[in-house]
């Protein structure tokens, strides 16, 4: 009888542990519920709870236990002007992650415009030069997003992104005078590519580019496809709000994806449901400066050299493409509400859109219309032509 | 024997059943938290369900986060853009403030109490 207690007693704590581990938290990334609960250590919900003892900024989830699918690593990373967090569960987790590490560190190196050694800063020292693979590759998409947005998407905007001080962080008002004289240097069309020899170069002195508005974008792209070769099949890459998700959660359900609301920080536009997908969001609230009252943000329209003021507020790009996803986010905000929509109309097996008007009033492309919930109000935009 | 049998079956359900309640009291005792990291470290995790000001010095510099009604907000930073005290207020889980200069990331977490929270909680936030 006495054995028969303590196997008792024993039933009773592998019922009530194994219950709790399995339940709820489990497939949310950042939940950190695991502390009372002694059977969760290959859970992922363990990965948030950082790194107190190492220095490598390692989330210190992926332990040794390969056997099981529970296997996370979660690496919290400071590049590119901002901070990312990049996610991967499955047994081949932390060599995802670990590559993942390296390759933000080196497309950083390659195309930051701050550091001088980048191939990007020395193109624009020097007035051109030859293309690395990865830039050949970005200046080809950046060339072909100028044609197909009619030069909305223009990588030569950087000297005016300098002149009102973006770059710098020096902000001001450039005056008038200052914003004529330098759009003609502005323009993506003075953009020489010799294709076969992988070079670049300038029409006019004073050009430079900047592939910041698509560079998030393809490194969020280069990580799912690090993610793939690694055989994860269920990841979440953040660069500084920039998302992209790999495969589907855990238990195979989509991911949840909010939009941020421009007017409150703490609120969502709505949440999006999806799997395998780069959502990006291009706002004015994100980064601006205010003189004499007024707001300056830092998209600033081609063909004004002004900030983009067309009606809308925030545009969100989903696509499985991050490169395209980054690339449009800033085109169609610059673009406005109609031409957008029309845009979109045009290359809608390509991506698909969430814009909000300058009144709150959503607009949904009908790709993902009932993959989104939110509680403003909201319309579809369709391929006929209704919205 | 039968008899007793069926007594140990219904023990054992009852003693799973108080353990298992025993298990969940602490967590339904705190409300979210904040956790604050800096250079990818945990430096301190904060209850969100009491007013209290956090102020973090660093090598980086100085950051003063406040706790207000379960909403946290950047009091005050020496940094030299002071981008984290425009970064409003937040409150829902994965939200965070970031301070760039400073490699300070400040994020507000579910601790598991609030169940309805962390199964109506986005995975991420696009921004």
């Amino acid at each position: 009888m006495k054995k028969k207690i303590v196997a008792a007693f024993c039933l009773a704590m592998v019922m009530t542990v194994g219950g709790c581990s399995g339940t709820g938290t489990a497939a949310q990334p950042e939940s950190s519920g695991s502390q009372t609960q002694p059977a969760s250590v290959a859970e992922p919900s363990s990965s948030s709870d950082a790194s107190e003892e190492n220095s490598t900024q390692e989330s210190a989830s992926s332990t040794a236990s390969s056997d099981t699918a529970d296997a996370s690593s979660s690496r919290d990373i400071f590049a590119m002007d901002t901070y990312m967090t990049v996610t991967a569960y499955g047994p081949n987790a932390e060599m995802a992650v670990d590559q993942a590490q390296q390759e933000i560190e080196r497309l950083d190196a390659l195309l930051s415009t701050g550091a001088e050694t980048s191939e990007v800063a020395q193109i624009n020292a020097n007035g051109g030069g030859t293309l690395s693979e990865d830039t050949t590759y970005l200046l080809e998409r950046s060339l072909d997003l100028y044609d197909s947005t009619n030069g909305v998407f223009d990588i030569a905007i950087y000297p005016l992104m300098d002149a009102w001080g973006f770059t710098t962080g020096n902000y001001t008002v450039p005056s008038d005078e200052m914003i004529e004289n330098l759009l003609p240097l502005t323009d993506a069309n003075n953009i020489i590519y010799d294709k076969d020899e992988s070079s670049i170069s300038f029409a006019k002195d004073g050009m430079k580019i900047d592939f910041g508005g698509i560079a998030k974008g393809y490194t969020s792209g280069r990580i799912a496809d690090i993610y793939r070769e690694c055989g994860v099949t269920s990841g979440l890459i953040n660069l500084g709000g920039n998302v992209q998700v790999v495969g589907t959660k855990t238990d195979g359900s989509k991911w949840r994806v909010a939009v941020q609301s421009p007017e409150t920080e703490d609120d969502y536009l709505g949440i999006l449901s999806t799997a395998d997908r780069a959502v990006i969001t291009s706002g004015g609230y994100e980064r601006y400066f205010e003189q004499d009252g007024v707001k300056y943000h830092h998209i600033i329209d081609p063909s004004t050299g002004h900030p983009a003021n067309n009606g809308l507020v925030s545009v969100t790009i989903v696509s499985a493409d991050g490169t395209l996803a980054d690339g449009l986010s800033t085109s169609l905000f610059i673009m406005g509400k109609d031409k957008a929509a029309e845009y979109w109309r045009a290359h809608s097996d390509e991506f698909d859109t969430i814009l909000e008007d300058e009144d709150g009033v959503l607009y949904v492309t009908e790709g993902i219309a009932d993959d989104f919930t939110s509680d403003h109000e909201t319309n579809i935009i369709r391929k006929d032509g209704d919205t | 024997m039968k008899k007793k049998d069926l007594i140990l079956a219904g023990a054992v359900l009852l003693l799973a059943g108080i353990l298992a309640l025993a298990l969940r009291l602490p967590k339904t005792e705190n409300g979210n938290t904040m956790k604050v990291t800096v250079d990818g470290e945990v430096y301190g995790t904060y209850s969100l369900a009491e007013n209290q000001t956090v102020k973090i010095q660093t090598g980086h510099g100085t950051n003063v986060l406040v706790i207000e009604n379960g909403s946290v907000h950047m009091e005050e930073a020496d940094c030299p853009d002071g981008y984290c005290k425009r970064q409003g207020t937040i409150s829902r889980v994965n939200e965070t403030i970031v301070c760039l200069p400073h490699k300070l990331v400040a994020e507000v977490e579910s601790d598991g109490s609030t169940t309805d929270d962390a199964d109506d909680a986005p995975d991420v936030i696009v921004k």
